[in-house]
């Protein structure tokens, strides 16, 4: 029982993470219809610039751990924004009226750009984060041992869902993409910016796909360039579970399979760990072919 | 005049086009991971061949000609490797140089096979690759069933009897597993655990609670270094002593890196002798080359096992004076005896592998150095 535990608190850690990059997905794809597969990319960004600002400006020693780590979080999900507002201008504006397939096929383009420039730029072999910036503690939860690092992941998460819920849900900016994503010329037709809504789906949703970056670094300690492909493939076989571009579902969907694999690899097989995680997902889709929480396909965001 | 055009043109097409290629230089391919996971390995592969080439050229070249390297990207997958070698094999080269991974290597073994080119494998260990009876197929590095061996033996010898065996379904991993898992069996030695684990992941905590539940003396994990890396550091925040040892792909100081050097201490791993460790004169020459050219000394040893094919191919033309696959493939088969390679004395046996002992045990101590074990 405790192992089931055990694996229970690993699936929840990753799923936190999937979840987070999810959200990315979701949000673009509530307004432009457009899959980003380059949104992976964005990730592995998040992380490297991450890796670049806490080397060279020592931000842990001067501030402390935890102000260093959340000043290092704020900027990387400055620069990962102005990353994505960059290529939102650059790639997908210029292919607004075009027909859906080019945007994809410019998507895998942006993708395949990033991560090669990634590469030239830090070089092919793996990177890593320095260790012992985040405290090494355990802690004691009904007799199991659970790293604290994995209980921040997991709570940062959810607050950064919530908080993103309730910014879509109360604010003025909020309602306008949701509207956007509901009919975008009804919304010009009420005098909505349409691509100013675009612009800011493309801050927050790169911001939050850079900041889970930065914790993968921060956690697991090593980074690729290679990285976003397999999170980015996670991340949304999750938001499709949860019912893309619906944001409560890209967190049940990140939770979820997340969950499903650790369980799946520990009590199954491992070997097949990856084929468990996508036949849940097949079958969900057969079952609610709108994902868990599709339901209200007019509310998309 | 025209006529003689003519005449010339249909002259030309009767030599045939490689030999009018083959005029200036003769080319060796060079098939090596220079992106994607393995980059490291692949981009220290080019290093060690343009040195080894310019010092070829400086020297004369080959046959009165020069010698020139072509390198493709084979990206550390097999579908990338594929199309990598349909690329070389029209090029007009003599041989390949390459590559790193099995199932990369494996891959491309046909369109080699086919296209009559010699193919030189520097870190593709998996048994199967030379089964195959592939006449223009060799290694320089040696086969998992010896790997197998020394890792069996080195289990016995420190005294584990609880053996848990993790690969990651790569054909090098797996065979190795499967290897050491068949010898084990017969000699008491009981395996609580054997599965594989998805290579390119950065969370295997799940998988290393699953193993600390059957209880083992001892990991045997025959992936590759940056999984093990991260396996080693994340038992390491479990709390969990458990010693691991690692096959010939652990082998690289990246994986130092990635665990940490406080998670690293006291990792095993098998390997053939690491550059620095390599006895040999001609090594020692070119170690110092290496370094003066590139400013540090090469960290794989499967950069140098291919340097030791390029020599081997290249003293096989010198001393057939001949870029013919066959007499090439036979000289390499059943004449080339004992020769003076960086990493020990070269021959090949009649399937392509290469003949005698090579694996030593490592084991890493609290400054992340790789140290030979006696």
């Amino acid at each position: 029982m405790e192992e089931f535990f055990q694996q229970l608190t690993n699936g929840l850690a990753v799923g936190g993470i999937y979840a987070l990059i999810a959200l990315g997905y979701t949000m673009v794809y509530g307004v432009l219809k457009l899959i980003n597969f380059a949104h992976g990319d964005l990730f592995t960004i998040g992380s490297y610039l991450g890796l670049t600002l806490l080397t060279s400006l020592s931000l842990a020693d001067r501030l402390g751990p935890a102000a260093g780590v959340l000043v290092l979080a704020v900027m990387v999900m400055g620069l990962v924004a102005v990353v994505g507002a960059l290529l939102e201008r650059v790639a997908y504006r210029p292919l607004r009226q075009s027909p859906r397939l080019s945007a994809v096929v410019s998507a895998l383009g942006a993708s395949i750009f990033f991560s090669n420039a990634l590469m030239l730029i830090y070089g092919a072999r793996f990177q890593v984060y320095p260790q012992g910036i985040l405290p090494k503690v355990a802690v004691n939860i009904f007799g199991l041992d659970v790293p604290l690092v994995r209980i921040l992941i997991l709570a940062a998460s959810v607050l950064m869902m919530l908080a993103l819920y309730f910014f879509i849900q109360k604010t003025r900016i909020g309602t306008a993409i949701r509207a956007a994503a509901i009919d975008q010329d009804a919304a010009r037709l009420m005098g909505i910016d349409v691509d100013r809504v675009i612009l800011f789906v493309f801050l927050i949703g790169p911001a939050l796909g850079g900041v889970a970056g930065l914790m993968v670094g921060l956690h697991y300690g090593q980074i690729n360039f290679t990285m976003g492909w397999i999170y980015g493939l996670k991340a949304f076989t999750a938001a499709i579970l949860g019912g893309i571009g619906n944001i409560p579902g890209a967190m049940v969907g990140g939770i979820l399979l997340g969950v499903v694999e650790a369980l799946g690899a520990a009590y199954l097989s491992m070997a097949w760990k990856d084929a468990i995680a996508f036949g849940v997902l097949i079958f969900i889709l057969i079952v609610r072919p709108t994902g868990l929480l599709g339901e209200r396909v007019a509310e998309k965001v | 005049m025209k006529r003689v055009f003519i005449a010339l043109t249909a002259l030309c097409l009767l030599a045939g086009a490689p030999a009018l290629w083959a005029a200036d230089s003769i080319k060796i391919g060079l098939m090596g991971p220079m992106t994607g996971p393995w980059a490291s390995e692949g981009q220290e592969m080019k290093q060690v061949l343009d040195l080894l080439a310019k010092d070829l050229n400086d020297k004369g070249g080959l046959l009165g000609k020069t010698v020139e390297v072509v390198s493709e990207d084979d990206g550390g997958d097999p579908r990338t490797a594929a199309l990598a070698a349909q690329r070389l094999a029209t090029q007009g080269i003599v041989g390949v140089i390459g590559t790193y991974g099995s199932s990369v290597t494996e891959a491309t073994q046909n369109i080699y096979d086919e296209s009559k080119i010699l193919q030189i494998a520097n870190g593709s260990t998996a048994i199967r690759l030379t089964e195959k009876g592939l006449k223009y197929f060799f290694r320089t590095c040696p086969r998992d069933d010896e790997q197998g061996r020394v890792a069996v033996q080195t289990i016995q010898k420190l005294g584990f009897k609880k053996v848990a065996i993790l690969h990651d379904n790569t054909t090098y991993a797996k065979g190795l597993a499967d290897e050491a898992k068949g010898l084990l069996e017969g000699k008491g030695v009981e395996i609580v655990f054997y599965d594989a684990l998805t290579p390119g992941e950065q969370d295997y905590t799940t998988i290393l609670t699953k193993m600390k539940g059957a209880n083992p003396d001892v990991v045997f994990f025959t992936g590759y270094y940056p999984e093990a890396g991260l396996l080693l550091r994340q038992k390491k925040e479990m709390n969990w002593p458990v010693p691991f040892i690692g096959g010939d792909a652990t082998n690289n100081p990246d994986l130092v890196k990635i665990a940490g050097k406080d998670a690293a201490e006291g990792f095993y791993f098998l390997s053939a002798p690491l550059p620095k460790d390599l006895p040999t004169a001609e090594a020692k020459a070119f170690l110092g080359q290496f370094e003066k050219k590139y400013g540090h000394q090469p960290a794989s040893i499967y950069a140098v096992l291919a340097g030791d094919g390029f020599r081997v191919l290249t003293e096989a033309i010198q001393a057939t004076q001949s870029t013919d696959p066959d007499v090439l493939a036979d000289y390499l088969h059943n004449k080339m005896k004992d020769f003076p390679g960086l990493t020990g004395t070269l021959s090949f046996n009649d399937k392509g592998d290469r003949v005698g002992e090579v694996y030593r045990v490592y084991k890493v101590d609290a400054d992340g150095n790789f140290i030979l074990q006696p």
